[in-house]
């Protein structure tokens, strides 16, 4: 028996027009920044029912808003001072974490005679760090500042440590066959190879020194965005804390996004192998 | 350019355990010389000394009279490993210059190179875009674009498939011809040994001596057919005899 296929007359799909193109991708930006909002609206508003909490504690998403625009002078001041922080201490962080990891790859000696003492300082609680640090020092910027560095340049060091030693061992023979210099492999091979290791360290260390410097702040500084919750809370004023915690919160998000798409163009380990 | 190499009383070990027995070995400017033997008995060792990749514990090596760490300062040394060398982020043309770059030895243009080497169209490729015989291509490229004098293969062609391996090694045959070199080559593959080196170097089972070295009375480059001709057979078979008859003794 023969098959019997049937085929119908040849219909050609007309192209979708632009305008419609344009609206589905509009519409689809939209939803994709809408439904995170309204769902964490929707948590907030339950959270205010359910929990019986006063404003001043738990305040409602609209009076925080409205403390981020009458009050956005003195948070935009505050705003200045916590950058400054945080650039600096993640610039020390990256600074030390990279310079540790290069010294650690060249002198082995140097790693165990050093990491010790960075693993006991990273596990050191920021409250006493902080202590000690504003009772030696003041609470001046140079405390914010090691503080920072100290809670940031340890995944930095970790990272840039693993990426300059995975470099494979026939590359690492290829150079030492060629007689390449401790600089050349440095900077053609361990550097590049551990680029992608330290991108991904920049994502912790770059969102973070933000939340720390705030945390800094919160405890002994008379600026920044730490300072200004430690206020508002000392004259019950929650929506301010929020609209700070806003601030702060879009702040390291936006840095996080900022790292990893400039990240990954440097990145050559994606898919295809290219380095855009 | 080639140079000779001569090996005298080396071995090897590492801690307490033995690598590589006594060997000595002569080596001919311009001369392929495949080792061969079973796994773990010193052929690749004996390749790193050669390269200063590794110190023998004693005895001593001298390419083209000199010690290794000479040759290999005066970039007189390529290397070509099983897995490619390859920078995964480089281009294949820019591969080939990193290594004349590094060298500071201008070789041919890398452009030649990689034509000659079948890479016509692909030299702005990178290494994830490329297949498994061509990656070993670029690989060789870059391991001869300073024009080395000596060049140690280790196990170059084992991570293709035997279709690729053939095409490749006769390939690389006539490569040689046209720029001959000196050659110390490690295969687990006897028939890849006898199709391209002028002497095969048998070695013991671990730590390694040599059992036996035999020579291939034919010119180079050979062409595939040559797998049929009888004095092929009768060598790769005393090959294996050499190979297995110790395999089984130790069993």
């Amino acid at each position: 028996m023969s098959a019997i296929t049937q085929q119908g007359p040849e219909t050609k799909t007309a192209p979708t027009p632009l305008w419609q193109r344009i609206g589905r991708m509009v519409l689809a930006v939209l939803l994709r920044i809408a439904l995170p909002v309204i769902s964490i609206l929707v948590l907030w508003y339950g959270a205010i029912f359910w929990s019986g909490l006063p404003p001043f504690v738990l305040p409602r998403p609209e009076r925080v808003l409205q403390a981020l625009f009458t009050d956005w002078k003195l948070i935009s001041l505050h705003l200045w001072y916590t950058l400054e922080v945080a650039t600096i201490g993640f610039i020390m962080a990256n600074l030390v974490g990279i310079g540790l990891a290069v010294l650690f790859v060249s002198f082995p000696l140097g790693r165990l005679l050093v990491m010790p003492a960075a693993i006991t300082l990273r596990n050191i609680p920021y409250v006493a760090l902080v202590s000690v640090l504003a009772l030696a020092m003041g609470d001046g910027m140079a405390t914010k500042v090691i503080v920072v560095t100290l809670a940031g340049f340890f995944p930095v060091l970790v990272n840039t440590y693993r990426g300059l030693q995975s470099v494979e061992s026939i590359v690492l023979d290829r150079m030492r066959i060629l007689d390449a210099s401790w600089w050349e492999v440095f900077s053609t091979v361990r550097f590049p190879y551990s680029i992608p290791y330290i991108v991904a360290a920049q994502e912790i260390t770059g969102s973070a020194s933000i939340v720390v410097s705030i945390a800094v702040e919160w405890m002994i500084s008379r600026t920044g965005l730490g300072y200004v919750i430690n206020q508002s809370m000392m004259q019950y004023r929650g929506d301010l804390v929020y609209a700070v915690a806003l601030i702060a919160a879009l702040l390291s998000f936006g840095i996080y996004t900022l790292i990893h798409y400039f990240g990954e163009r440097l990145d050559w380990k994606d898919g295809s192998g290219t380095r855009r | 350019m080639s140079v000779p190499i001569s090996i005298r009383g080396v071995s090897c070990s590492f801690g307490s355990t033995q690598a590589l027995g006594t060997v000595d070995l002569e080596v001919e400017p311009g001369e392929f010389v495949a080792l061969v033997g079973p796994s773990g008995c010193g052929k690749t060792t004996l390749l790193r000394i050669v390269a200063d990749l590794e110190v023998p514990s004693t005895g001593s090596v001298r390419v083209g009279g000199e010690p290794p760490s000479q040759v290999r300062r005066k970039k007189m040394l390529g290397l070509v490993s099983q897995r490619p060398a390859v920078l995964p982020w480089k281009r294949a043309i820019d591969d080939v210059v990193f290594t004349q770059r590094i060298a500071r030895k201008a070789g041919l243009p890398a452009e030649t190179l990689l034509r000659d080497f079948g890479l016509s169209g692909h030299e702005r490729k990178r290494p994830a875009q490329l297949s498994g015989g061509m990656l070993q291509r670029v690989n060789l490229a870059s391991a001869i674009a300073h024009d080395p004098a000596l060049l140690l293969m280790d196990e170059p062609f084992s991570a293709l498939d035997e279709m690729k391996r053939e095409e490749l090694g006769e390939w690389f045959g006539r490569e040689l011809a046209v720029r001959p070199r000196t050659v110390l080559f490690v295969t687990h593959h006897i028939d890849e040994a006898v199709l391209l080196a002028d002497k095969v170097v048998v070695f013991t089972p671990a730590p390694g001596r040599i059992r036996e070295i035999v020579d291939i009375p034919v010119p180079r480059p050979r062409k595939s057919r040559f797998r049929s001709d009888p004095l092929f057979v009768r060598i790769t078979a005393h090959l294996r005899e050499l190979l297995f008859e110790r395999e089984e003794a130790a069993a």
